[in-house]
């Protein structure tokens, strides 16, 4: 007998949460205080805007005294990829670890009779402590934004590349250990199961049998979280890191709006690439 | 045999691309950390710890330093709590909301030209248009999508930046910036959605003679409304998330409660602002993880 | 009491939640000649086979494989005792985007250290790989060695399983279904391939399937099962039509549930 497949109803409980977000939209307007007309700058604001996009037609070359603009971007868009590369590379091996603890791919209470150890239910029970103290470790990791924790390190130390580079690290790992946990435990497990039938480790099972197939999806992720870190990275410029954004907010309180748009281009020339570059490999890992 | 092996083993199946991209990453890795000015050793000289001595210092709360004792800081916190850190919390959850519904309702028509099935001259009819009118939608198929890019390549910190010198310090700047910034987001994974749907009725659809438009709302958009809302959920959780520091540059949020205690040199109360920022994070993720899961019962 | 067949099995039952998936099984398998397990779906095959292999411990009755009890064997000797028992997936479960030859490897997985096996898998030597084309060969696939196993048709991919399986080294050869998800011309390929090697390397092979016409021509002994409990055990001489039908029968309930 043919199961009746349950199609959702046009307007149904997905369109009631939709409305309740648009509702919840209106009164969080209404509560900030604010509305449309607020949208309308007033001269100042006016006289800027014209300003500031005209100047996007015409970036500049050179700074005010001369001096060429090209070396000094470079410079700094060279500073805005090696924080991301580095705070991602630590964050990368940190979550993958802190991913590996928090999900529940390396202890499978369903495999009655697997248990190759002896050593029984404490195990079991440090296992779950171990789950449940990481989840909650990478949760707390992931909550404050690097900015923040840049914000805190410039306090504490003043300002210091390598401070600027933890203060991505950090959450970065958090959200690398949740979305990777989250592959490992979505992965199909058939493979791994397989190599445990055939008398492979719990260990050997999980390296050979279930990271080889996560690793497309965990590669595209961090080409993704890689383009992030470098626009987080690009932003710490604001707080006076040598990267692109000192540039865009120096530029910008001297009125310089060429200058300005000069630093923008660059920044999206750097994502461009990057985009067009994660696209053609990540083709490749699925092909 | 052992012939066959090595021939087997040089025209094996192998992908340059991938050999190129693990060598490039392997290398700036490598650089980013010898070429990238890191001076670690500085932290540890005199001047540095002197600083990290007296910052340890005042994150204690004032009136607890010397004797620390727990009530003392549970009032204290209260007090931090109830003198504008409630409110700036509250500010900052309605300024995701706005920001995230924005975000959906800019990147819901760019989603729908930018999918490559349905950004046709001739959707879902196995005959195409002519190739003047199919060229047409080429081009705005790839305009929008290059288009979204735009829109998601600068960071929301940059627009917000860049908006309050022309609005103003309200709430505006940080909605809009989020809203830009997430409706290129949306709007990418809302084109990658509509292209992933099964075609089959809406082919029959279309040689009942459906026209776009309502092909769009009455047949697209219920098959895609499930996996949308739950990139919406999940776009909200990072908008929430950013809401938090983009305070930093104006209108009375938590950020700029944060900016202002760095300013004041109170950082005990920065810490503590710090902290509900993250409370706040956790709150939405919660929130957001309780709705996709109604959502996903309710498809 | 000590049992000197491949695999015995005592008054065994298993029982998941409140569902007896075996119940009252006692046979006795010996190196011998090839058995089939036949009948409908839920007969508790696939349980029966598990148990063979150790994944899954009896809850009643007493399980013997290779003359010692199943739950004498613990940690490391358990390990072995799978390594000794190869078994085949009904849907292969290879790595897919694994070389042929690494998945034929893995199968080693069991018998090698962590860094033998971190070599094995992406420095094979040079003797590893001429045993992996060895067996290969034997299947019917030596070209494919290097191929990416997700660009295999579904038939092959189930040889690859079958390489994997006999690069365990095994004595016995447990399958799954191994046939249900290939088209008929390339079944009868595959169970001949089986049972033909499971003769030549002398291995005990146990294997379940649905389609008796290969049963009776390829295998001695056919076990038809049904409901988690045996229902006959004869050589495919003894196993009339009548029979048959008897063990497929649809009772009204089992009908009422399509």
């Amino acid at each position: 007998m043919a199961e009746r497949t349950r199609r959702p109803a046009w307007i149904g409980t997905r369109g009631r949460v939709l409305l309740l977000a648009v509702l919840a939209a209106f009164w969080a307007l209404w509560f900030l205080g604010i509305g449309p007309s607020d949208l309308v700058p007033n001269a100042g604001g006016l006289r800027i805007a014209k300003r500031f996009f005209a100047a996007a037609f015409h970036p500049a070359f050179f700074t005010e005294n001369g001096d060429a603009l090209l070396p000094i971007l470079l410079t700094a868009v060279w500073r805005t990829v090696a924080f991301a590369t580095a705070a991602v590379s630590v964050a990368f091996v940190a979550g993958i670890v802190l991913a590996f603890f928090g999900s529940t791919a390396w202890w499978s209470p369903e495999r009655a009779g697997g248990e190759t150890s002896a050593r029984g239910p404490w195990l079991f029970r440090a296992r779950v402590t171990t789950y449940v103290t990481v989840r909650a470790v990478t949760a707390f990791l992931r909550s404050i934004h690097e900015l923040f924790w840049a914000v805190i390190f410039l306090a504490a130390f003043g300002l210091n590349n390598l401070t600027a580079v933890i203060a991505i690290t950090i959450p970065f790992t958090g959200t690398f250990a949740k979305v990777f946990s989250e592959i490992i435990d979505e992965t199909p497990r058939d493979s791994a199961e397989a190599l445990l039938d055939a008398g492979a480790t719990p260990l050997a099972a999980f390296a050979f049998g279930l990271v080889p197939r996560a690793l497309p999806d965990v590669l595209a992720y961090t080409m993704y979280r890689f383009e992030c870190g470098m626009r987080s990275s690009a932003v710490l410029g604001f707080f006076g890191y040598d990267t692109l954004g000192l540039y865009i907010r120096q530029s910008f309180d001297e009125t310089q709006y060429a200058e300005v748009w000069s630093s923008l281009y660059a920044l999206l020339m750097l994502v461009l690439v990057f985009e067009a570059a994660s696209r053609v490999v990540r083709r490749r890992l699925v092909a | 045999m052992s012939a066959d092996i090595d021939t087997l083993w040089r025209e094996r199946p192998r992908s340059r691309v991938l050999r190129v991209a693990v060598l490039l990453a392997v290398v700036l890795v490598a650089c980013a950390w010898l070429f990238g000015g890191f001076e670690g050793a500085d932290l540890l000289s005199h001047r540095r710890l002197a600083n990290l001595e007296r910052f340890l210092h005042e994150i204690v709360p004032q009136s607890l330093r010397g004797h620390f004792e727990l009530s003392g800081l549970f009032s204290w916190a209260w007090h931090r709590l109830t003198e504008r850190g409630f409110v700036a919390a509250m500010r900052t959850f309605a300024i995701s909301l706005c920001a995230i519904v924005l975000a959906a309702a800019i990147a819901g028509p760019l989603a729908v030209n930018a999918a490559r099935n349905l950004a046709t001259a001739e959707p879902f009819l196995p005959v195409p248009g002519t190739p003047a009118r199919e060229r047409v939608w080429s081009v705005i198929a790839t305009a929008t999508g290059l288009f979204l890019v735009l829109l998601r390549a600068i960071p929301e910190y940059v627009w917000a930046f860049l908006l309050l010198a022309i609005l103003g310090p309200t709430s505006w700047p940080a909605i809009l910036a989020l809203a830009i910034h997430n409706s290129g987001i949306l709007g990418k994974l809302g084109a990658e959605t509509i292209e992933d749907i099964d075609e089959g009725p809406l082919r029959a659809l279309r040689s009942l003679g459906a026209g776009r438009a309502s092909l769009a709302v009455f047949a697209v958009f219920p098959m895609v409304l499930s996996r949308f809302l739950l990139f919406f959920f999940y776009r909200w959780e990072s908008c929430v998330r950013e809401a938090t520091v983009l305070g930093m540059l104006g209108g009375s949020s938590l950020g700029w409660w944060i900016t202002d205690a760095r300013f004041r040199f109170r950082y005990d109360e920065m810490l503590f602002l710090i902290l509900l920022g993250g409370v706040i994070v956790l709150v939405g993720d919660f929130v957001s993880f309780i709705t996709r899961g109604l959502v996903r019962r309710a498809s | 009491m000590s049992s000197n067949a491949r695999f015995e099995l005592v008054d065994a039952g298993v029982r998941f939640d409140a569902v007896d998936a075996l119940e009252n099984v006692s046979i006795r398998i010996t190196e011998a000649a090839p058995v089939a397990l036949v009948g409908p779906s839920g007969a508790g095959k696939t349980t029966l086979l598990r148990l063979l292999n150790g994944t899954i411990r009896p809850t009643d009755g007493t399980v013997w494989i290779n003359g010692r009890k199943l739950s004498d064997y613990v940690g490391p000797e358990l390990r072995a005792l799978r390594a000794a028992i190869a078994f085949i997936h009904q849907d292969n479960s290879l790595v897919p985007n694994l070389r042929v030859s690494q998945n034929v490897i893995a199968g080693r997985l069991g018998r090698m250290s962590l860094l033998a096996s971190l070599r094995a898998m992406f420095r094979t030597p040079r003797r590893e790989l001429e045993r992996v084309h060895a067996i290969l060969e034997r299947v019917g696939i030596p070209e494919k060695l290097f191929e990416r196993t997700d660009r295999l048709s579904g038939g092959q991919q189930q040889r690859v399983a079958v390489a994997r399986a006999l690069y365990q080294d095994p004595v016995a050869l447990l399958a799954d279904e191994p046939v249900s998800s290939v088209d008929p011309a390339r079944a009868r390929d595959l169970v001949e391939l089986l049972t033909r090697i499971a003769r030549e390397e002398q291995l005990t092979l146990v294997m379940s399937l649905h389609n008796l016409e290969l049963a009776r021509e390829y295998f001695s002994r056919l076990i038809g099962m049904r409901g988690g409990r045996i229902v006959f055990d004869k050589p495919p001489g003894k196993v009339d039509d009548a029979l048959v039908r008897e063990l497929y029968s649809l009772t009204r309930g089992e009908l009422a549930d399509g």
